[in-house]
């Protein structure tokens, strides 16, 4: 190995403060360390992760026609066309796995820079180790909103959070009653882990604030067996909305078990999680017409922008399926990290966290419907506007906000 | 037999300073943080493991539910340093004694249950206490509680890039957990237990005083294992519910000794020493490919292990002393 | 709350109850046979619910028909388990209880690493089978068929169990080896023959639930997580060993969920469900219906 006697003793000495962990002279290669659940219950998201990020890798180390940063061109410029090479490592969903893979790669593998992580909790973890080290750390795809608010310098987050997310239902829901739809009473149906408790709060909080009143706030336990008393509170409230924030095991329990105790809220809209997966829809697919999900990502853009289409191409020809908004959150999440590292010409950390702070990478070169990237203070990108789409005739399509919509909401859905 | 057994005893004591004094040079000649990682991560299982075993080894009652104990040191370290202030040191020894008075009133109806129902009564308490403290908002539900670190400090016990502190604290604690459980081997409590468990009729003559000798071993136990908490909290600097008190948790302490040797002196080091370098090396290095392959590799091994080495990994290098048990019972 | 509500909850959990018998049966049986807990249980569940959905993709077989099948597979699947590994457990000379529990766990754990392996780590679920998604309205209340069909499974499937230990050859002899096995061996019965049959028959019980299973339910590596819990606590609060004690604490369990989750926050349910088992043995240490 080669860290120095120097470094270690630095380490052990300050605060992480000024030591960069070891002169990275300009290579051929810029190493990028992924760390996803690869084994375990959310194994599958881990899986279609590898194939989202070696997409963007794809096209940024060969040249494509898109309007995308660094697809022109092979590798990056700024470093002489170097390739970006991926080391994938899996974190099982435990905080202190992912944790101890973060350091591996940063001390083992060299990596420059870290995405990651799916779950929230993990993180937590990965990116307290990214600032010990001075290493940016993008948070691909976790929405938990306390995420960017503890104060780290290399913690930066292109995509929505729960808030964020949140946020643009309660608009949906305060437009639609402009327009004269009954939304008076909200259920919430959330899980008990991070994701659920996040989003749960966030909803009850806006719901507070914006005059919705919620008849059954249903927190259930991850992966229950059963969730017939469940769905009898949800029944028994007959709130307006249902808006469940599950995971896709849940989700498709949620959707049976509905369907089996007579239960048809006038209209779902869900926060993503489950409701964007796939397989949530090839199982219950015929029981959600109608329903609206909050997402980052739709494939509405690719009338608007070729490139969407040919890159969602590329991914299904990996994966087998369409981008959903983690895929494509995770795909951005390398594209801004590697743009970064192209504009810093330096693989050293506090430069690309320089690139990165000074990012501001306008909306239509991205695969999203986000205004730009462009980080706040707190390494927050707070331009990436959500938008919901509703499943309609076995696709999504966009319905909110207006200057992204392609359709009018179907409201009650069917 | 006397003499030659104080003799063993005096050698075993013997072994283990030399084994401490080599480990605690080892981090002079590896640097490697990753490395450290592991070994930090295995002398903090062998220590737990070996807390484990003198509940579950030496007293004969499988417990499959200590992440609550586990977790109890956790949160109450953290909850104590983040909500009041106070340092993780009086955290841990608050923890400790927590989780020795809740072991002691909870083995008081368990000890009466057994074999299975026992076991199932220990996962199912651990799985109480999951969901109580992912369903406490005060205490950051499933949220968990992130440590601040702010710089390097022993009174805070939080180091933010050297695991020399972590090492040497767990090597601690390893020792600490294989001191007592030597000292409770020759002990009156040691003789009870193993009269009991190779004689379970003997129990009844013995009574009382072994229920009470049981309901020390919970304590005891349990104190280790809560201090194996908070060391975890300062160390991960994170907790959350699922990831210091869930059911594998439970498992993941009782492995090392069950593959290493269960009730024996030397089992949970063993079983520590192989396992964890084991299980994390094969994470790290094939569990990237998200096909399963090293659930594969560690559970073979389990079942290898278990059913070609009922007493574990250490019967391959002690046979005699077994020889000298069974004679001593028989 | 209305009493609609209350009596809805009470007949979601009866049925989710009566298959949670059904799921936990097999382990009470080979319990009852030779004093083993298998670990893997809840694996043996995941597995016939991935046969019952490539049955029904590949060969478009309907759960409904292909649960015989599954149950046929997993019979076979289990005596092959008992054979491989089991048998060497029951021999260990040392600490047999731990060896039992830890190579069934090991085994659990490969089970599920072979499922990532060979099924890969995604959710599946049977679509439209005959039932799936079909529910009987009765005065306002819902019963969804394959909850209803599983409920009724496990009922006939607890009749036929009763008739089988008591009423046939087969029945005897595993009653007997239960009872001596030193014994039986006397009358040229092979004891190592009646545990595989014994297990083969615990693993097609589980299958016939996995089957039914996969109508309503997603299938993948860890399916079985969700299950194995609740299926020891079943088997613990009827009592191991006993048949009966499975159906009776199948239906506690489940009515006992489904009134926690009225009372509390629905994400401490299955804290009802422990606290009843707690109850249950401090006052009977063998629980319900086990033999003191």
């Amino acid at each position: 190995m080669t860290i120095t006697r120097r470094n270690v003793l630095l380490g052990a000495t300050a605060a992480a403060a000024l030591a960069p962990i070891a002169a990275r002279a300009q290579t051929s290669e810029v190493v990028i360390g992924v760390i996803y659940p690869l084994s375990g219950a959310s194994a599958q998201i881990g899986v279609d992760a590898q194939k989202a990020f070696e997409t963007a890798a794809d096209i940024i180390n060969k040249n494509y026609d898109f309007e995308l940063p660094l697809a022109k061109g092979e590798g990056l410029s700024g470093l002489g066309g170097a390739k970006v090479r991926l080391v994938f490592a899996d974190h099982q969903a435990d905080p202190q796995k992912g944790r101890a893979e973060a350091e591996r790669l940063i001390t083992q593998e060299k990596v420059c820079a870290i995405v990651g992580t799916y779950q929230s909790a993990v993180a937590v973890t990965v990116s307290q180790i990214c600032e010990r080290y001075q290493i940016p750390f993008i948070s691909a795809d976790n929405s938990s909103p306390s995420l960017h608010r503890r104060g780290l310098k290399f913690y930066f987050r292109a995509a929505p959070h729960d808030e964020m997310f949140s946020t643009a239902m309660f608009d949906f829901f305060d437009a639609m009653k402009k327009k004269g739809t009954k939304i008076d009473t909200l259920s919430l149906f959330h899980e008990d882990t991070i994701f659920g408790t996040d989003s749960g709060n966030a909803q009850t909080k806006l719901a507070r604030e914006r005059g919705y009143k919620i008849v059954a706030d249903i927190k259930y336990r991850a992966n229950s067996p059963s969730l017939s008393a469940e769905v009898q509170q949800l029944k028994a409230g007959n709130a307006d909305v249902l808006m469940p924030s599950s995971y896709t095991t849940d989700g498709i329990l949620l959707v049976k078990t509905m369907a089996e105790l007579g239960y048809k809220p006038p209209a779902i809209v869900a926060q993503d999680a489950g409701f964007s997966e796939k397989a949530l829809y090839d199982a219950v697919g015929d029981k959600l017409e109608g329903v609206i999900s909050r997402g980052s990502f739709s494939l509405d853009l690719a009338a608007k922008r070729p490139m969407v289409g040919k890159i969602n191409a590329m991914y299904k020809e990996k994966s087998g399926k369409d981008f959903n908004d983690y895929s494509s959150r995770q795909f951005m999440g390398l594209i801004v990290m590697a743009d970064a590292i192209n504009r810093a010409k330096s693989t050293d950390g506090e430069k690309i966290r320089e690139a990165l702070v000074a990012t501001d990478m306008p909306g239509e070169t991205t695969i999203m419907p986000w205004k730009r990237v462009k980080f706040d203070d707190m390494g927050q990108n707070n331009d990436a506007d959500p938008v919901l789409l509703q499943y309609v005739g076995g696709k999504f399509v966009t319905i909110f906000p207006p200057q992204a919509a392609v359709a009018e909401a179907v409201w009650p859905m069917k | 037999m006397d003499k030659d057994f104080a003799r063993r005893r005096r050698r075993e004591l013997i072994v283990a300073f030399c084994l401490a004094a080599v480990a605690a040079l080892v981090p002079l000649f590896v640097k490697d943080v990753y490395v450290q990682n592991v070994m930090v991560l295995t002398l903090m299982y062998a220590a737990l493991s070996q807390s484990w075993n003198i509940l579950s080894g030496y007293c004969g009652q499988i417990s499959l539910g200590h992440a609550l104990y586990f977790g109890l040191g956790a949160y109450t370290t953290a909850l104590l340093f983040t909500k009041f202030g106070v340092l993780p040191w009086f955290g841990m020894l608050a923890g400790g004694v927590l989780s020795a008075l809740i072991a002691m009133a909870l083995g008081y109806p368990c000890f009466r249950l057994r074999g299975h129902y026992f076991v199932i009564a220990t996962i199912v308490i651990a799985e109480i206490g999951l969901l109580l403290i992912q369903n406490w908002d005060w205490a950051g539900a499933a949220l968990g509680i992130d440590i601040p670190v702010r710089g390097d400090s022993w009174l805070k016990f939080q180091f933010t890039r050297s695991k020399l502190p972590y090492f040497y604290f767990a090597l601690a604690l390893a020792c600490v957990a294989w001191f007592v459980t030597w000292w409770l081997e020759d002990s009156k409590w040691g003789y009870w237990w193993r009269a009991v468990k190779d004689n379970p009729d003997a129990a009844e003559s013995l009574g009382v005083v072994v229920f009470n000798s049981k309901m020390g071993a919970a304590a005891v136990s349990a104190f280790l294992v809560a201090v194996g908490g908070s060391f975890y909290a300062q160390f991960v600097s994170y907790i959350d519910p699922e990831s210091v008190m869930g059911f594998q948790f439970s498992l993941l302490m009782a492995l090392p000794a069950v593959l290493g040797g269960i009730g024996t002196l030397w089992g949970p080091v063993l079983g520590a020493v192989i396992l964890i370098p084991l299980t994390e090396l094969t994470r790290s290095f094939i569990g990237g490919s998200g096909r399963g392959v090293d659930l594969i590799v560690y559970g073979t091994l389990i079942v290898l292990i278990s059913l070609a080495l009922p007493r574990g990994l250490v019967s391959l290098f002690a046979r005699p002393k077994f020889f000298w048990r069974k004679a001593a019972v028989r | 709350m209305t009493a609609e509500t209350i009596i809805q909850s009470l007949a979601s959990g009866l049925l989710m109850g009566l298959l949670y018998g059904l799921i936990a049966v097999g382990l009470a049986l080979i319990f009852g046979l030779m004093d083993v807990v298998n670990f893997a249980h809840g694996e043996f569940l995941m597995i016939a619910m991935y046969a019952t959905f490539f049955l029904f993709a590949f060969f478009a077989i309907d759960p409904l028909l292909s649960a015989p099948l599954v149950a046929a597979a997993l019979f076979v699947f289990g005596a092959v388990v008992y054979l491989l590994i089991v048998r060497f457990a029951v021999r260990a000379k040392a600490n047999a209880g731990m060896v039992q529990i830890f190579s069934t766990f090991g085994l659990a754990i490969v089970m599920r690493g072979l499922a990532q392996f060979f099924f890969t780590p995604d959710y599946r679920s049977v679509t439209n089978s005959w039932l799936g998604g079909k529910t009987i309205s009765v005065g306002g209340i819902f019963l969804p068929e394959p909850q209803l069909v599983g409920a009724l499974v496990s009922i006939a499937a607890f009749a036929g169990l009763y008739f089988f230990i008591h009423r046939t050859d087969f029945g005897r002899a595993l009653e007997a080896t239960r009872e001596d096995a030193g014994a039986v061996a006397l009358v040229g019965i092979d004891k190592n023959r009646v545990f595989a049959l014994g297990w083969g028959l615990g693993a097609a019980l589980v299958g016939l639930a996995g089957a039914i299973m996969a109508i309503f339910f997603y299938v993948y590596p860890d399916v079985g997580a969700s299950f194995a819990l609740i299926a020891y606590v079943t088997v613990a609060l009827g009592g191991f060993g006993s048949v009966f004690g499975a159906f009776a604490g199948g239906i506690i369990v489940g009515l006992v969920e489904a009134t926690t989750a009225l009372i509390l926050p629905p994400s401490l349910k299955s804290v009802g469900i422990y606290a009843v088992y707690l109850l249950v043995v401090f006052v009977r240490p063998r629980g319900l219906f086990g033999s003191m």
